[in-house]
């Protein structure tokens, strides 16, 4: 069953950031000239004075939001997550190294820019971020997710933090559950037994679809949205390592160096069992949706039902 | 003497003479530093001294309150141990510490970093000090402080894309807090800046895009002080060309690519001075 899709996450975003942007005065939003496409648009209709282009420089962008943090506003980049990353070095060396209160909120990321093609899709966001001291990586994985954790990141985190969101395609994953974000806390989708899958964002709709199909086999399945990838929650980790004894992780983001990567440095650590990671290992291509790029590239609920035959043989 | 708060106050022949030896003072050390690591950028910073003393013995103002303070960023990071040299004269940082630059135990990083006292922004990577500078004015006029930037800048340092990006937002903002200096030592790393990228039309570019652009002589204090107050009373973003010698007073590197020499130079420099 693939579910219902809801209001696109940049869009929930969007509307949300400017609602809080009515009670926090000092929320700043800075953008490269993607303000409509990210949805920031809908915070410079209603705080024109407090909404930024810069024009198409990230590099620009980001020490301009570290200047502004200084003298004690909040600023918000906002850009499409490739992008973004034209300007690592500048996050590294101003926003981490100075560890200031910078927030990167990212859309387009994955393969949710499908039509542009390889230039435009963000498969190795996660790794340079995660690997960043002080900064902070989070991935909602829809709507649902984004109006959990957006307030607390903006109003409560301080530092600098990733915020990681795609283009339209929003499958319905959380809507309904009841637990609050907290940051470096993971949330249970679905309890299981014999194994457990493990990722963060969309990619989780096919996670709860594969775990399904995998009960219809008899083989009892866990699904854990990971969503805070740094800090990550180490003891729900380990704890689902130790009952199930088997874990996939699923991304879409290249797998060297992403959430599977992640999870893999606290198994080692702590309770290490047979792995299968699902993931990026090439540049995408054009596709007319990001469905069919996951499923071109086996992002997808098949290949998870692969690797689990794999692991309980 | 007190830094900071003298603008528009006419200069003292005992204040030159202060700024003066305060600039000798912290060129000897910066040579004095080679004693003790010999990978320090030497000819860069003996190009800031005169900039950095007047700055911050003259113009600077200090405080805690972030917008209504002046912010001093020294964008090319390589010129530091200047920096340190006169925030010793400051008092910010122990003289003892400057023999302990880029020491595993010491204080003092091989590039700016803010947890040194009287630090304003890290730096170290080129061409990302104008753009937080542009930050850091804007969030002053935004919530009303007297604050005023100062950013400074080598001509290498030009060759960077990031400086465009600035340079025009700078302008877009109607920054006349911001203040820049570029200096026009005439050298980057490798080679004298003429035949690496060309920078004489720098000046131009800078006008043409909308900033009020000054020129001086980077180690004559008065005509550093007078570029200054005129930048002081205009309505725009300005930057101020600054000519510098590389290894400025000091013979065996002054204007070459140098940035180093041996322990005995420095030793022959200290006992002649």
């Amino acid at each position: 069953m693939m579910q219902r899709s809801t209001l696109p996450m940049r869009d929930t975003f969007g509307r949300l950031l400017a609602d809080l942007g009515e009670k926090n005065k000092d929320i700043i939003v800075i953008t490269a000239d993607v303000g409509n496409s990210t949805r920031a648009m809908y915070f410079r209709e209603r705080f024109p004075d407090r909404y930024f282009n810069v024009g198409i420089s990230e590099q620009d962008m980001v020490n301009f939001a570290a200047g502004l943090s200084v003298t004690g506003y909040k600023p918000i980049v906002v850009g499409f997550a490739m992008f973004v990353m034209r300007a690592w070095e500048q996050i590294r060396n101003s926003i981490a190294r100075m560890n200031l209160d910078v927030k990167i909120m990212v859309t387009h990321a994955g393969y949710s820019d499908s039509g542009d093609g390889s230039s435009h899709q963000s498969l190795e966001d996660i790794a340079l971020m995660r690997v960043l001291p002080n900064m902070k990586v989070i991935i909602p994985a829809d709507s649902a997710d984004v109006k959990r954790s957006l307030p607390v990141v903006v109003n409560e985190l301080r530092g600098p933090l990733y915020y990681r969101m795609g283009r339209d395609y929003t499958p319905v994953i959380t809507e309904g559950l009841d637990y609050d974000f907290k940051l470096g806390k993971a949330y249970v989708l679905k309890d299981g037994d014999d194994l457990a899958i493990m990722g963060a964002g969309v990619v989780l709709a096919d996670a709860l679809k594969a775990a399904e199909e995998l009960e219809k086999m008899g083989i009892s399945t866990a699904v854990i949205n990971l969503m805070s990838i740094k800090p990550i929650d180490e003891d729900l980790i380990e704890y689902y390592a130790r009952k199930t004894g088997r874990i996939i992780t699923i991304e879409e983001h290249s797998i060297y160096g992403g959430i599977g990567s992640a999870v893999a440095e606290v198994l080692v650590k702590k309770y290490p069992v047979p792995m299968r990671f699902i993931g990026a290992t090439t540049f995408g291509r054009s596709a007319r949706s990001e469905r069919d790029l996951l499923d071109y590239y086996g992002i997808n609920y098949k290949s998870i039902i692969n690797a689990a035959m794999e692991l309980v043989k | 003497m007190e830094g900071g708060r003298r603008d528009g106050i006419p200069i003292s022949i005992e204040e030159l003479n202060k700024l003066k030896s305060i600039a000798e003072k912290a060129r000897r050390n910066v040579v004095k530093m080679l004693f003790y690591d010999q990978t320090i950028h030497v000819g860069s910073s003996l190009s800031s001294i005169e900039i950095l003393t007047t700055l911050l013995f003259r113009y600077v103002r200090e405080g805690k309150d972030p917008i209504n303070r002046d912010w001093l960023i020294l964008s090319k990071g390589h010129a530091a141990p200047a920096l340190y040299a006169i925030l010793v004269e400051k008092g910010y940082i122990n003289e003892d510490e400057l023999w302990k630059i880029q020491d595993i135990s010491g204080l003092l990083q091989g590039h700016p970093e803010i947890h040194i006292p009287g630090i304003d922004m890290s730096t170290g990577s080129l061409g990302q000090g104008l753009s937080f500078g542009v930050g850091v004015a804007q969030g002053i006029k935004m919530r009303g402080g007297s604050g005023r930037v100062f950013v400074i800048m080598g001509d290498g340092e030009q060759d960077e894309g990031e400086i465009w990006e600035a340079m025009t937002h700078a302008v877009t903002r109607k920054l006349d807090n911001l203040i820049a200096f570029i200096e026009m030592n005439g050298f980057q790393l490798d080679a004298a800046t003429s035949e690496v990228k060309p920078k004489d039309f720098l000046p131009d570019v800078w006008r043409a895009v909308g900033w009020k652009t000054l020129s001086c002589d980077g180690h004559d204090f008065i005509s550093l002080i007078n570029t200054i107050e005129e930048a002081l009373k205009a309505k725009a973003p300005v930057v101020i060309f600054a000519k510098t010698r590389r290894g400025m007073g000091f013979k065996p590197i002054e204007n070459t690519e140098k940035q180093r020499a041996s322990p005995d130079d420095a030793k022959k420099y200290l006992t002649n001075a």
